[in-house]
C-alpha cells in the first residue's frame, strides 16, 4: 500500500533539503515528489498518459522558474482533476498582493518560510501534521490507502 | 506671460517672461512669437498658430509631452503653455502663460528612480532571505545531528551562526519594510489617534499584567492620517516608552498633543524611563542605531523602530524629534501635516 504523496514545488535546493529534512524529523513518511519549476509541476499534475496523480498536499513556492506558482495554482483550480487538492503556498514573500493573489486563486493556506531554523522545522512539521493527519481529505479518492504518516 | 496679437506679434511681455527667455522686454515687443520657439519647430509654428486662431478655445499644451521654449542664448527648456484668447472687438488677443517644467520633470525623474530603487531593494532583500535560511538551517541541522561530536566550542560557533543569520534576517526585514512603506500610497482618513494609542497601551499592559504603570492618554485626538501607518508609529513610540521604563515601579507614559510650530498640532509620547543623552538625539532616528545596549532592556528590537517612525511621519508631510536626558525620561514628538484638528 502506498500512502498519498506530497508534491513539493521548490526551485531552491537548500529549501528543498531543509523541507525534506523537516518532514523526515516529523515522522511524516509520505512519499515526497519534488519538482523544481512551474512547468515541471504542471507536467506532473497533468501527465500525457492521463494517469493523474493526486497528491494529498501540494507545497507551492511562488517565485519559480518558467511558470510561476500563481499560474500553476490558477491552472490547477481551473481543472476538475486538481481543483480540490490542498495547496499551501510556501514562499519568502510577505507582499500583501502575493498573499491576496494566492487566496484569490484558491490557495488553502499561505505560509512564509521562516529564516530561523527551528521555526522553519516547526512550520513544516505543523503543516504536515495538520494537512496529513488532522485535516479530513477531500472524499472521492476511495481507492487510496489511509494516510499512514504519524509518530511511531 | 506673453500677450500676442492675431498676427503672431508680441505686444505685451511681463518680467517673468523676460527672465524665462533671457530677453529684454523691448527686444520682444513687436517680434513674432516664433522667436521663442526652437529653430527646428519654427517652420511648423505659424500653422499651429493659425490652427489655434481658427478655434480659439482655452487650452493647455505641453502638459503631457512638454513643448520646448527657446531662450535668447539658443538654449531650450521644457515648457507648458496655457493659451487664452480674448476678443477685444478690434481683433483677437492671445495671452500665453508659459511655465518652465524643468523642476517638475526633474522631480518626476527623481521619484521614478527612487521608486525603482525601492523595488530593487525589495527584490534584493527578498532574494537575500533564501541563502540565510540555508545558513541558519544547515547550522541548526549540524547542531542537531552532529552536536555531540562538535564539542562545546564547536556547538557555540554553530549557535552563533544561527543567531547572526537571524539578526541579518531582521535587518533584511527592515529593509523590505522601508522600501514597502515608501512605495505605500497613503490612505488618509480621519483617525482618532488617542483611541489607537489607548488600544496599544492596553495591549502593552496586558502583555505584562504584573507591571505597575500609569498611562495617560488624551482622547479624542482627531487627525487625518493613514490608520495602519499611524498605528505603526504609535506602536513604536509607546513600545519604546514601555521598554525603557522597564524596572521602574512608577512607570508613567503619556500620549497627548501640544501646539506645534510648523503644524497646527504636534503629538507626543512621554515617559519617565531611562531617557537618552541629548548629544546623540540626532542618531535616534537613524536605522540600526541604538543608544542602550540590547541586554539592558528586554525585548529590544533591531534599532529600526524610530527610523520607521520618522519615515512614516515624513510620508505624512510631518517630522519627528525627541527631547530627553539620561535618567530623566524622554519625549518623542511628531507632526503630520497642517491639517490636524485637536
Amino acid at each position: 500500500m502506498t500512502t498519498p504523496t506530497i508534491l513539493l514545488v521548490e526551485d531552491n535546493p537548500d529549501d528543498e533539503a531543509l523541507t525534506l529534512r523537516a518532514f523526515k524529523r516529523s515522522n511524516i513518511r509520505n512519499e515526497i515528489t519534488v519538482v523544481r519549476d512551474g512547468a515541471e509541476a504542471l507536467g506532473y499534475l497533468f501527465p500525457e498518459d492521463d494517469v493523474t496523480p493526486s497528491p494529498a498536499l501540494i507545497l507551492l513556492d511562488l517565485n519559480l522558474p518558467k511558470i510561476g506558482g500563481l499560474e500553476v495554482l490558477r491552472r490547477m483550480r481551473a481543472d476538475d482533476r486538481t481543483a480540490l487538492i490542498p495547496v499551501v503556498v510556501l514562499t519568502s514573500s510577505k507582499l500583501e498582493e502575493d498573499i491576496l493573489d494566492s487566496y484569490r486563486n484558491g490557495a488553502n493556506a499561505y505560509v512564509r518560510k521562516p529564516v530561523k531554523f527551528s521555526d522553519f522545522t516547526q512550520a513544516v512539521n505543523a503543516l504536515g501534521v495538520f494537512w496529513l493527519l488532522m485535516n479530513e481529505p477531500v472524499p472521492n479518492h476511495g481507492s487510496e490507502a489511509p494516510i499512514e504518516a504519524g509518530r511511531s | 506671460m506673453v500677450c500676442i496679437a492675431a498676427d503672431g506679434r508680441m505686444i505685451l511681455v511681463n518680467g517673468e517672461a523676460e527672465r524665462l527667455f533671457g530677453y529684454e522686454r523691448e527686444e520682444l515687443i513687436g517680434q513674432l512669437v516664433d522667436i521663442l520657439v526652437p529653430e527646428e519647430s519654427r517652420a511648423a509654428h505659424p500653422g499651429y498658430w493659425a490652427g489655434f486662431l481658427a478655434d480659439p478655445q482655452h487650452r493647455v499644451i505641453g502638459g503631457d509631452t512638454p513643448l520646448a521654449g527657446r531662450r535668447y542664448d539658443a538654449s531650450t527648456f521644457p515648457a507648458e503653455i496655457s493659451l487664452t484668447a480674448i476678443d477685444t472687438g478690434a481683433g483677437i488677443l492671445v495671452t500665453a502663460a508659459i511655465r518652465d517644467l524643468t523642476a517638475r520633470l526633474r522631480l518626476r525623474d527623481l521619484e521614478r528612480s527612487s521608486q525603482s530603487l525601492d523595488s530593487f531593494i525589495y527584490s534584493v532583500s527578498h532574494d537575500l532571505r533564501a541563502p540565510l535560511r540555508g545558513l541558519s538551517g544547515y547550522s541548526g541541522a549540524l547542531l542537531e545531528e552532529y552536536g555531540d561530536i562538535l564539542g562545546e566550542e564547536g556547538r557555540e560557533y554553530a549557535e552563533r551562526i544561527v543567531a547572526v543569520s537571524e539578526q541579518m534576517a531582521r535587518l533584511i526585514d527592515y529593509l523590505m519594510q522601508v522600501s514597502r512603506v515608501s512605495r505605500t500610497e497613503l490612505h488618509l482618513q480621519p483617525v482618532d489617534v488617542g483611541e489607537e494609542a489607548a488600544r496599544i497601551a492596553a495591549e502593552l499592559q496586558s502583555g505584562e499584567p504584573g507591571r505597575a504603570a500609569r498611562f495617560t492618554i488624551a482622547r479624542p485626538v482627531q487627525a487625518l492620517a493613514d490608520r495602519r501607518l499611524i498605528r505603526t508609529v504609535l506602536e513604536n513610540l509607546l513600545g519604546n516608552a514601555w521598554k525603557f521604563t522597564y524596572g521602574r515601579d512608577d512607570t508613567s507614559i503619556e500620549f497627548g498633543t501640544a501646539p506645534g510650530a510648523d503644524a497646527s498640532v504636534c503629538y507626543y509620547v512621554r515617559d519617565n524611563g531611562a531617557g537618552f543623552d541629548p548629544e546623540y538625539a540626532g542618531k535616534l532616528f537613524q536605522p540600526f542605531q541604538r543608544l542602550h545596549p540590547a541586554r539592558d532592556f528586554p525585548g529590544t528590537g533591531t534599532g529600526t523602530g524610530l527610523a520607521t517612525v520618522r519615515q512614516i511621519v515624513e510620508l505624512h508631510g510631518g517630522r519627528a524629534w525627541a527631547e530627553g536626558a539620561v535618567g530623566a525620561g524622554a519625549t518623542f514628538y511628531f507632526t503630520l501635516d497642517g491639517k490636524e484638528s485637536a
